[in-house]
C-alpha cells in the first residue's frame, strides 16, 4: 500500500524542473505565433457530454475514451481531443454572423488506450481550427502554420504530408463499392499494402479502369509531380478530378507562402474515419515512430452541432514534440538566470536588499534562511541556479 | 546519409530475409558469422544496420520507429495489430492459420452455440468468431503445443498455424477451417516511408522483381 501513495498510475506522469521549464517556453514560443495569425485562445471544460465525442464528431474510438457518471446518471467523458468540444463552444457563441472565426488551444487530453505500450494517456495539445471558410487559402492558412511551428520549435528535417479523402472516395463512389469493400479496400491503401490492394480487388465487381487506378495508388506518393498522373487517371470521374486540382490549388498557395520545400503529396494517405471531407495533412520527422502533427478538413463536423459551416485544423502534440527534440538533440532555449540567498539571521536585511536588485534585474531570486554557518552550495547539485550569494554577519559571500 | 535500420525475426526468417535481401545487393557480411554474439550488424558502404528480435517484437520495433523496416509472418502483424505499413508478402514462410480438432468438432463450428478455443493469437481467433462466424467464443490463450488443447479436454478446437499438418495428423486431428493465408511481410514504420521514401521504395521495388 505505501508505495501507491508514491507511483503514478500508467500513462501519466509528473513533469517538473527543467523539463517543465522547457516545455512551456516551447508552449508560450508556439501559441505566440499561432496568435499572431489572428487565432483568438479558447478553452473548453476538460469533461463533457460523452456524445459530443461519438461516432460522429471524433476520431477517438468510443473503448479509448475515460468515461464516467453523473448524478442525473449522463455519461460524461475526459476531453480525448479538443475539436469536438471547440466545435461545440463555437456553434454555441460565435457564429451570429457569417465571418469566419479563427480558434486556438492548448490543454490535455486524455486517452485509455491499452497499457504497455510506451504511449502517455495524457499528454498536452496544442491546436487551432479554422471555421467557416471553405477555401484552399484557409487550408493553405494551417500547413503553413504548420511548418512555421516546426521551424520554430528547431526543427529543420521534416516533412507534411498532404492527401485529400475526395479523391479515393470519387472513385469508390463512381465503381458503385458497398461499405464493407470500401473499408476493406481503405484499409490496405491506408497500410500501403499492396497485395492486399490487388486481392481485395479481384473480387470487386467494377469498371476496369477504376480498378487500374485503386491499383495505382502506390505511385500516388512523392512530389507535386504525382498529381498529374493522380489527374489523368479520373478523368470523367468529378470528385475526384476536383480533389487533385484543390491540392494543385493549394500547392500554389504554399509556394507563394514558400514553404513548399516541406510538402510532399500521398493520395493514398486515407483516414480510418469518416471525419475528414478534404484535404488531410500530417508531419512527420525523425524520433517519433508517428505523426506529429495532424489535421485536415472537417466540413461536416459542424453540422453535427446544428450549423453547416466548414472547418479545418490540427493539433500538435507538444509531449511528442519535445521528445523529439531531445533525440535529435536539439537544445531548447535556455530558461531565465536563477539565483538563490542564503542569509543568517542578522542579515535579512541585506539579503533582502540583494533579492530585490536580483528580481528588478529578471533574476528568478529566492531567499532562504540558514541557521548554521557553512557552504550552502551542496544544496544545489545540478539543479542549475547560476548565482548563490551567503550573508553570514552582513557580509556578503559568493559561491 | 541516416543508418537504415532493419529488425529481423530470429530464425529461418531470418536468413530467409537476408538470402532475398542479397539477391538485390544489399549484404551484411557481420551477420554470416553464426559465433558473434554481437546484437546489432552493421554494413558501412550501405549505411544500413540489422538486428534480430522474437517474432511479436518486431512489429513493436518498427511501430517505434526503433527499426525503419522490419520482417515478420503475417500471423504476429495480425495478431500484433500495430500501427505499421505492410509494404510487401515477401512470399517465403507459406502457411495457413486454422482451426483444428477432432473430425468430431466440426459439428461445433456449424452452429453459433458457444465454442472454447485454445490458441496462440486471440485477437485473430477472437476476430474470426465473432466478425466472420459470428458464433461465440471462450477463448484460452496458450504459449505453445497448442495442440496438446483439444487432446487433454482443456478446449473444443484450437487456433494456430498449420504447415505440413504432420504433427495434427499423428494425433488424430485434422484441419477443420481455414482462417486465413499466411507468409513473412514486410513492415515499414510511418515517418521512415516518408522521410526515407527514396531509399524505402527502392528496396521495395527491387525486392518485387526477385523472388
Amino acid at each position: 500500500m505505501k508505495n501507491r501513495l508514491l507511483h503514478t498510475p500508467e500513462g501519466v506522469r509528473d513533469i517538473y524542473g527543467r523539463e517543465l521549464e522547457r516545455k512551456e517556453l516551447l508552449e508560450n514560443k508556439l501559441k505566440s505565433l499561432i496568435k499572431s495569425y489572428g487565432y483568438k485562445e479558447i478553452e473548453t471544460p476538460t469533461f463533457e457530454y460523452f456524445d459530443i465525442f461519438s461516432k460522429d464528431t471524433g476520431i477517438t474510438s468510443s473503448r479509448e475514451v475515460f468515461k464516467f457518471f453523473d448524478r442525473e446518471n449522463n455519461t460524461l467523458a475526459l476531453r480525448p481531443d479538443f475539436t469536438p468540444g471547440v466545435a461545440r463552444a463555437a456553434v454555441k457563441y460565435f457564429f451570429e454572423d457569417d465571418a469566419p472565426k479563427r480558434l486556438c488551444y492548448l490543454g490535455k487530453t486524455f486517452s485509455n488506450h491499452s497499457g504497455l505500450q510506451g504511449k502517455l494517456k495524457e499528454v498536452t495539445e496544442l491546436g487551432l481550427e479554422y471555421l467557416g471558410e471553405p477555401s484552399a487559402d484557409a487550408d493553405a492558412e494551417m500547413i503553413n502554420i504548420a511548418v512555421e511551428l516546426l521551424k520554430k520549435a528547431g526543427l529543420t528535417d521534416f516533412q507534411i504530408c498532404v492527401g485529400n479523402a475526395e479523391y479515393f472516395k470519387g472513385l469508390c463512389e463512381g465503381a458503385g463499392l458497398d461499405a464493407d469493400t470500401v473499408a476493406g479496400l481503405s484499409e490496405n491503401i491506408r497500410n500501403k499494402n499492396y497485395f492486399g490492394t490487388l486481392d481485395a480487388l479481384n473480387d470487386v465487381d467494377a469498371p476496369d479502369s477504376i480498378k487500374n487506378t485503386l491499383r495505382s495508388f502506390p505511385d500516388f506518393f512523392g512530389n507535386i509531380d504525382i498529381l498529374d498522373e493522380a489527374q489523368k487517371k479520373v478523368k470523367g470521374i468529378k470528385k475526384s478530378e476536383e480533389a487533385v486540382k484543390r491540392l494543385k490549388e493549394l500547392y500554389e498557395r504554399l509556394k507563394a507562402y514558400g514553404v513548399q520545400d516541406y510538402i510532399t503529396f500521398d493520395l493514398g494517405m486515407l483516414s480510418k474515419h469518416d471525419y475528414y471531407t478534404g484535404v488531410i495533412f500530417r508531419a512527420y520527422t525523425f524520433g517519433t515512430g508517428d505523426a506529429i502533427i495532424r489535421g485536415g478538413r472537417y466540413d461536416k463536423l459542424l453540422s453535427n452541432f446544428g450549423r453547416d459551416r466548414a472547418a479545418v485544423g490540427f493539433t500538435l502534440i507538444i509531449d511528442q514534440l519535445l521528445s523529439t527534440l531531445k533525440r535529435q538533440n536539439i537544445e531548447g532555449e535556455a530558461g531565465k538566470e536563477e539565483a538563490c540567498i542564503y542569509y543568517d539571521s542578522v542579515s535579512f536585511g541585506s539579503a533582502l536588499k540583494k533579492a530585490r536588485e536580483l528580481r528588478e534585474k529578471g533574476i528568478l531570486t529566492a531567499m532562504t534562511r540558514l541557521e548554521k554557518e557553512g557552504d550552502p552550495s551542496g544544496f544545489h547539485k545540478g539543479d542549475g541556479k547560476s548565482l548563490i550569494v551567503y550573508y553570514s554577519e552582513g557580509k556578503e559571500i559568493k559561491y | 546519409m541516416r543508418y537504415l535500420t532493419f529488425a529481423l525475426t530470429k530464425g529461418r526468417l531470418a536468413d530467409k530475409t537476408l538470402e532475398r535481401l542479397e539477391k538485390i545487393g544489399i549484404t551484411c557480411e557481420e551477420m554470416k558469422d553464426k559465433a558473434s554474439r554481437k546484437l546489432i550488424f552493421v554494413n558501412e558502404e550501405q549505411k544500413l544496420k540489422f538486428f534480430l528480435a522474437k517474432g511479436p517484437d518486431v512489429p513493436i520495433y518498427v511501430e517505434h520507429g526503433a527499426a525503419d523496416i522490419g520482417v515478420s509472418g503475417k500471423d504476429i502483424i495480425m495478431e500484433e495489430n500495430r500501427a505499421i505499413y505492410e509494404v510487401l508478402d515477401l512470399g517465403f514462410g507459406k502457411c495457413r492459420m486454422c482451426i483444428c480438432g477432432f473430425p468430431e468438432a466440426k459439428e461445433l463450428l456449424s452452429h453459433h452455440e458457444m465454442i472454447k478455443v485454445a490458441t496462440k493469437y486471440p485477437r485473430i481467433a477472437r476476430d474470426y468468431f465473432q466478425n466472420i462466424k459470428h458464433q461465440t467464443v471462450d477463448i484460452i490463450k496458450l504459449n505453445g503445443s497448442i495442440e496438446l488443447a483439444p487432446i487433454v479436454g482443456l478446449s473444443d478446437v484450437i487456433c494456430d498455424i498449420v504447415e505440413t499438418g504432420s504433427t495434427l495428423k499423428e494425433n488424430g486431428l485434422t484441419v477443420l477451417e481455414e482462417v486465413c493465408p499466411l507468409s513473412a511481410r514486410m513492415v515499414v514504420n510511418q515517418v521512415s516511408m516518408r522521410m526515407e521514401a527514396e531509399r524505402i521504395r527502392g528496396i521495395i521495388e527491387a525486392l518485387r522483381g526477385v523472388s
